[in-house]
């Protein structure tokens, strides 16, 4: 596969006293799709942030195909605005809580970055967002504002959305951790099908089946480390760790 | 009684000078909407200003925080006194310092100048209690899509924020309504100064009273207007929106 399309060295994030981040050393493939277990607090969705530069890591580094996003002084406007369109523009990432614009229909919650971040015309951003929006089976809900959708409905816009910037490497940060059980296959499908189509993939998720299913590897974090990793088969059935067993028994007793 | 209630309600005393107690009201309102104007459109400056991130902008944050506590504190009386006292006697042009804009006396002017200095302020405040009401994640969305903190303000945070707001910025409009009648200490035909000229020439303080009933058919529906606002907001925030920003 050549080259890594992300490549994590040494990361570390703290804040105040909180070391939440205490070395990580990761690598994805091009089309690889990684699933991140883990207890909360373990430090999943700041690795997630730290990757798209939304909680800048301190020390190590992390490299986006071949570049290192974070090399270079904090302070500097130039340098840092570089990397960070780099970054803003092949990073996606879709966040618990949606995060829709409230303030928007479905269609301008998607049209919007393309139109004032790439400067897509309007009719060249409505025809790919109506075609996103119908790719996660929201055809008939483009007008739609996101109070009037359900949860796994925003999810879907949040997607497409992120989508529409037309990102080399998605990330998902427990997207479907908020949502009502029902809602969870609608979300989880749309990621699955993402990961047929190549998309390089970093999910955080609870939902181990999917881990199973999906993930090319799966890494086990605790306590801001990488406990574990390896295929979804060799870390969810035989775990090499103790604490992995002991999470995984938690989670798989239930 | 029949004396308390001619003294202050007399109803010739009104109908005879209501037209000069309603000409000064007009300037009133004159006042109290271009000041409200000017002072919604600096006020967001400044808490535009307020809110930029990052080291390089630390002295403009301070120095936006500093005018905003300065001149929530100043009395605007004070202000009022020290602008249309001073400003005449700067190296200035003429056209800036005895201003004549639109027809208007300077002393329409002065009062402007004090009133957005001031409400400018307690504008400021108003906006960043509702930019602040704005969950994070609006913010980490719209910068995650690639948007500068500029284009996520614009676009997404703002939008958001004046919609929260617009109760406790009525609550503002009618406290700089009532206000503008400080103006009148610098000689300025509003309504405050219209009904004293009428009460010290009468002896009677019924064409005060009329002028105070116009503040009044102003006021009562803006507050009623501000309580269904609010309970709109309270309605939409129960179905898990951001709670409503509440002020003063």
């Amino acid at each position: 596969m050549g080259e890594a399309m992300l490549k994590l060295d040494g990361v570390h994030k703290r804040f105040g006293a909180l070391e939440v981040l205490r070395g990580i050393d990761l690598e994805v493939a091009h089309g690889e799709v990684v699933c991140v277990l883990g207890p909360s607090g373990s430090g999943k969705s700041t690795l997630l942030r730290c990757v798209n530069l939304l909680e800048p890591p301190e020390q190590g580094e992390i490299f986006l195909e071949g570049k290192d996003i974070c090399k270079g002084p904090d302070s500097g406007t130039g340098e840092q605005s570089w990397r960070l369109d780099f970054v803003r523009q092949r990073v996606g990432i879709v966040f618990q809580q949606f995060n829709l614009f409230p303030h928007k229909t479905a269609l301008q919650n998607v049209t919007m970055a393309p139109e004032r971040v790439l400067g897509r015309s309007s009719g060249e951003a409505r025809a790919k967002a109506t075609q996103l929006l119908e790719r996660v089976g929201l055809a008939d809900k483009l007008n739609e504002y996101p109070e009037r959708l359900s949860g796994g409905q925003q999810q879907r816009v949040a997607i497409a959305r992120a989508l529409a910037m037309d990102p080399h490497v998605m990330l998902f940060d427990e997207v479907t951790s908020a949502l009502d059980p029902e809602l969870v296959k609608e979300v989880l499908d749309v990621l699955r099908e993402l990961a047929a189509e190549g998309m390089t993939m970093l999910v955080v998720t609870h939902e181990m089946g999917f881990a199973r299913d999906v993930g090319d590897k799966v890494v086990f974090m605790d306590g801001g480390v990488i406990v574990e990793q390896g295929k979804p088969a060799e870390v969810l059935d035989n775990p090499r760790e103790e604490r992995t067993r002991r999470f995984l028994g938690l989670v798989l007793d239930r | 009684m029949n004396e308390i209630i001619e003294q202050y309600f007399d109803l010739s005393q009104m109908s005879k000078h209501f037209d000069e107690v309603l000409n000064g009201f007009v300037i009133t309102l004159e006042l109290a909407l271009l000041a409200t104007v000017l002072a919604l459109i600096w006020g967001l400056l400044l808490a535009l200003l307020r809110q930029l991130p990052g080291k390089g902008f630390a002295p403009l944050r301070f120095l936006s925080i500093g005018y905003i506590d300065v001149f929530r504190g100043v009395p605007l009386l004070i202000l009022i006194l020290l602008i249309s006292g001073s400003l005449a006697f700067l190296p200035l042009p003429d056209a800036l310092t005895i201003p004549q804009w639109l027809g208007k006396p300077d002393n329409f002017w002065y009062g402007i100048m004090a009133l957005v200095l001031v409400y400018g302020a307690y504008y400021a405040e108003v906006y960043r209690a509702g930019i602040e009401a704005v969950p994070d994640g609006q913010m980490e969305a719209a910068r995650s899509l690639g948007m500068s903190h500029g284009q996520a303000m614009r676009n997404v945070i703002v939008p958001q924020a004046v919609r929260k707001v617009i109760a406790p910025m009525l609550n503002e409009f009618t406290a700089l309504l009532k206000d503008t009648t400080l103006v009148s200490v610098i000689a300025l035909n509003e309504v405050a100064l219209v009904g004293r000229d009428i009460q010290s020439k009468t002896f009677n303080s019924s064409a005060l009273t009329l002028g105070a009933i116009m503040f009044l058919i102003i006021v009562l529906p803006l507050a009623r207007l501000v309580d269904r606002l609010i309970a709109r907001e309270r309605a939409r925030t129960s179905r898990g929106g951001a709670p409503p920003v509440m002020h003063h």
